[in-house]
């Protein structure tokens, strides 16, 4: 599909929030990107990639998200905006160097985009919130609400790292991130791609006491961003039904950093304090609601204003957070309020915690509080249903469908590799997972995956399981997450000793879960199993669309003591179809020719390809699903054949 | 410009670019005629072989900011696969929601597996029927392989079908308009099987 990323500056056009970001990129005229992909931030270094040779930046798919940040870090220092993206646990893989690049600070703008994932929609292990890193790196972060502020916010973080010399964090959620909305584009500014390093022993010797001296700089950057931040007033509403959104700023604001936060007055003594899409929630809300209150909308969520918050509740009976995830704007604002106000807070006393918001939580929270203090009267009939009543009914009418879980694409390699791996380990053999398609197979009918955690770790778990108990435990690890993460957990097996469990690296060629991006074992010379060898494993390669070839080098892993390493290899398949319609080819296709010998095969139960299906008790292969990896063929020869 | 104050359509399906590309056709056709746009895409896992709830949402700027549709308030639905309309009566409701539906289902392999039998067709009307003011079925895939000889134009026919059936306060002009910014692969097919649906 065309993007319209590229449109004229002033034009109108739609755009995901993560294509929005990437357009404040180019608009920023950022000269370096590095990413490592994982959603929901996948989109924007998706749309920068296709761009990088044309608008002329660098850009890069690094290893993992550590090296990204070093990298972008290493480009700004040398006065090259440079942006860095990842999806919330990359921050944690890159904080190890976020941390003292916060203390030696930046010469050209550096942007570190993070996207968390309440609800977790992606393969995701935790509901993380990154905003405490903000926290934990003394560094600003801005918060965007919809597709238009991705984009402004994108730029103003530029700026905003240039003008106090610091890297900001710009944190989105999946409701941020995945959404689309009308963008008004701005002009591309001229991209600058190349620095110069200028040597500066007192910021990069960051060592005792040189270290305090930037550590309390750190501390000053942080008040100045504070201080300097000026919230402007909004001319009062004429009624709610007419409420003005359009936030324009009072003449003779003091300075740029004014667009960060909105307050927009309100009738009333009931304020709300907001930030991210509850932002949008709240305001549809207060129009269903037919109220006004005042409120506070804060795009620049660390650090928080204390004079900002201050000057809001000081006139209110009541405040309400409206946060996703954890209390943080509420600990701030309750920070202030300690100090002798009597206004009550609201927050996550009746908003959840766990999970992300929708719009009828907020809905809900707004009518509550607002009759409950007596300022409204129930304006439900505004809306049609009853949400409990109707909650109910759906789930009457839902219950019993057969679930659509993730499922892994027919004829994709994993499939017949965790058949052979359960065929010559069986059961009880214990099934470590990892991040990625491999994660498919947790689900029916494999279910080999006993643990999944994070980036990597399936190989170190299956170590300190083995090191400790008899059984036979098997890692599976993509080849994206064995170059991210797990070469140093593999070199442990040889440094330790191991009695070793067994690695299965499932090498398809690519990153595919996020969308197909390269990984360093894409279409290049690094071979995993050469590396797998010089980290002190024995190896096999076999074809992950052979069962003879897999079951062989399985036989003979399964008698090797010591580190051993199956490198199962079979491109994608949903990258091989791309690839063959784009020839204008099509996969020569399979038929079930005996349906007695099918059954018997136990295809159906056990390797339950989506192109099988049951109609009318025969068994057929949908000729549209079978994209002709030959396996169901050579598992039940007398049952199959090519059509 | 047909005068809304709002409508929200919930487009769902089983993973694949169909639905996504419907989604941008509605999307930049309600741009183009000047409305303000919002709306929900997910990716990753849930791409894979998933059911997708995809949203768009179109009207006036002081009326439209979430972009998730609230429960029970969806105006349309479009539903690519008949299953996943029952999955999506949590938007839906008697007083106002439209179902447009292709009928030919794509059965999860833990139909199979888990021993959850997919629904008749009459099952899943019966299903929706609390949650639909108007229930609408289209053969949009089948169609799309007989005349087209690939069902990958069933999301244009039955995009043409809702627009046909007078539930999608668009212009013609503007999602054709829409199409060719969107689906410039095989423009004519995507055009063709659009109007198929509209004249269904």
């Amino acid at each position: 599909m065309k993007s319209e990323v590229l449109e004229k500056a002033g034009k109108k056009v739609v755009l995901l929030g993560n294509e929005a970001i990437a357009r404040g990129a180019l608009e920023a005229g950022v000269g370096v990107v590095t990413a490592y992909p994982g959603t929901p931030s996948s989109e924007v270094p998706m749309t920068l990639s296709r761009l990088a040779e044309k608008q002329g930046f660098y850009f890069e798919y690094s290893v993992n998200e550590k090296v990204a940040l070093e990298t972008a870090a290493g480009a700004a220092w040398s006065g090259v905006r440079s942006l860095v993206t990842m999806k919330h646990f990359g921050l944690n893989v890159a904080s190890d160097s976020l941390m003292p690049i916060a203390y030696t600070g930046v010469d050209a703008g550096l942007v570190v985009f993070v996207a968390d994932d309440p609800q977790a929609w992606g393969s995701t292990q935790s509901e993380q919130d990154s905003r405490y890193y903000a926290r934990l790196a003394k560094i600003p972060m801005l918060e965007p609400s919809n597709p238009q502020e991705c984009l402004e916010m994108t730029k103003e973080a530029f700026e905003l790292s240039e003008e106090f010399e610091i890297p900001v964090l710009l944190r989105t959620t999946t409701k941020v991130s995945h959404a689309i909305g009308t963008v008004q584009l701005g002009k591309m500014a001229k991209i600058e791609s190349r620095g110069h390093f200028e040597k500066d022993p007192k910021r990069f010797y960051n060592f005792r006491p040189a270290l305090q001296e930037l550590h309390r700089k750190l501390n000053e950057k942080l008040e100045r961003v504070c201080s300097s931040e000026l919230p402007t007033r909004l001319e009062a509403a004429a009624s709610a039904a007419n409420r003005a959104w359009q936030f324009a700023p009072a003449e003779g604001a003091r300075n740029k950093l004014r667009y960060y936060n909105k307050i927009f007055p309100g009738d009333g003594d009931i304020g709300i304090v907001t930030s991210g899409v509850s932002f949008e929630y709240v305001k549809e809300a207060v129009r269903i609601l037919e109220i006004n209150p005042p409120i506070a909308k804060l795009g620049l969520t660390h650090p928080i204003s204390k004079d900002l918050i201050t000057d809001f509740i000081k006139d209110k009976k009541a405040v309400l957070i409206v946060e996703e995830l954890e209390p943080l704007i509420e600990a701030s604002v309750r920070g202030v309020i300690e100090r002798g106000s009597v206004t009550r807070l609201y927050g996550k006393d009746i908003l959840p915690r766990v999970g992300e918001y929708t719009p009828e939580i907020i809905l809900s929270a707004l009518e509550k509080i607002f009759i409950r203090l007596g300022s409204t009267e129930s304006r439900r009939d505004n809306h049609l249903v009853n949400f409990e009543e109707h909650k109910k009914q759906v789930e009457k009418a839902t219950a019993d469908l057969p679930p659509r879980k993730p499922v892994m694409c027919p004829g994709c390699p994993h499939r017949s590799t965790f058949y052979a791996v359960k065929k010559v380990f069986g059961e009880n053999t214990t099934y470590i997972g990892d991040i990625g398609c491999v994660m498919l197979g947790a689900f029916e009918p494999f279910k080999m995956q006993d643990i999944i955690l994070s980036m990597g770790a399936g190989v170190s778990i299956a170590h300190g399981i083995s090191r400790v108990s008899n059984q036979e435990v098997i890692a599976f690890i993509g080849d994206s997450t064995f170059f991210h993460a797990g070469m140093p957990a593999l070199l442990n097996y040889k440094f330790n000793n191991d009695r070793s469990p067994l690695v299965v690296v499932m090498d398809n060629g690519i990153t595919a879960m996020t969308g197909h991006q390269p990984n360093p074992g894409s279409n290049s010379e690094i071979k995993i199993e050469e590396i797998a060898n010089a980290l002190g494993a024995e190896v096999r390669v076999a074809s992950a669309f052979s069962q003879k070839s897999l079951t062989a080098a399985l036989e003979e892993l399964k008698e090797i003591k010591g580190p051993r390493v199956l490198v199962s290899r079979g491109e994608c398949r949903l990258l091989t179809k791309r690839k063959m319609r784009k020839k204008g080819q099509s996969f020569s296709t399979f038929e079930i020719t005996d349906s007695d010998e099918f059954k018997k095969s136990k295809l159906m139960d056990d390797f339950a390809c989506p192109a099988f299906q049951k109609v009318d008790g025969r068994y057929r292969i949908d000729p549209e699903m079978c994209w002709g990896c030959t396996v169901c063929s050579q598992i039940c020869p007398k049952g199959i054949r090519k059509e | 410009m047909l005068f809304i104050m709002n409508f929200n359509i919930l487009l769902t399906g089983v993973g694949g670019e169909g639905v996504l590309t419907a989604q941008v056709i509605l999307a930049r056709a309600a741009n183009l005629e000047g409305h303000h746009v919002r709306g929900v895409q997910l990716h990753g896992l849930a791409q894979r072989g998933g059911s997708i709830p995809t949203m768009v949402r179109f009207g006036s700027e002081n009326e439209i900011s979430s972009p998730a549709i609230m429960q029970a308030d969806a105006d349309l639905v479009l539903a690519f696969e008949p299953l996943e309309a029952v999955r999506a009566v949590h938007y839906a409701n008697k007083e106002k929601t439209v179902f447009v539906l292709d009928d030919e289902p794509y059965v999860p392999v833990y139909s199979h597996l888990l021993n959850k039998p997919y629904p008749t067709l009459d099952e899943i009307k019966e299903k929706i029927e609390p949650f639909a003011k108007e229930i609408y079925i289209v053969s949009a895939r089948r169609m799309a392989k007989e005349k087209f000889g690939d069902d990958i134009f069933g999301n244009m026919i039955l995009l043409g079908a809702a627009h046909g059936w007078g539930a999608l306060p668009l212009e013609e002009t503007s999602l054709r308009e829409a199409i060719k910014s969107s689906a410039p692969r095989e423009l004519e097919k995507n055009l063709k099987a659009f109007e198929l649906g509209a004249n269904l």
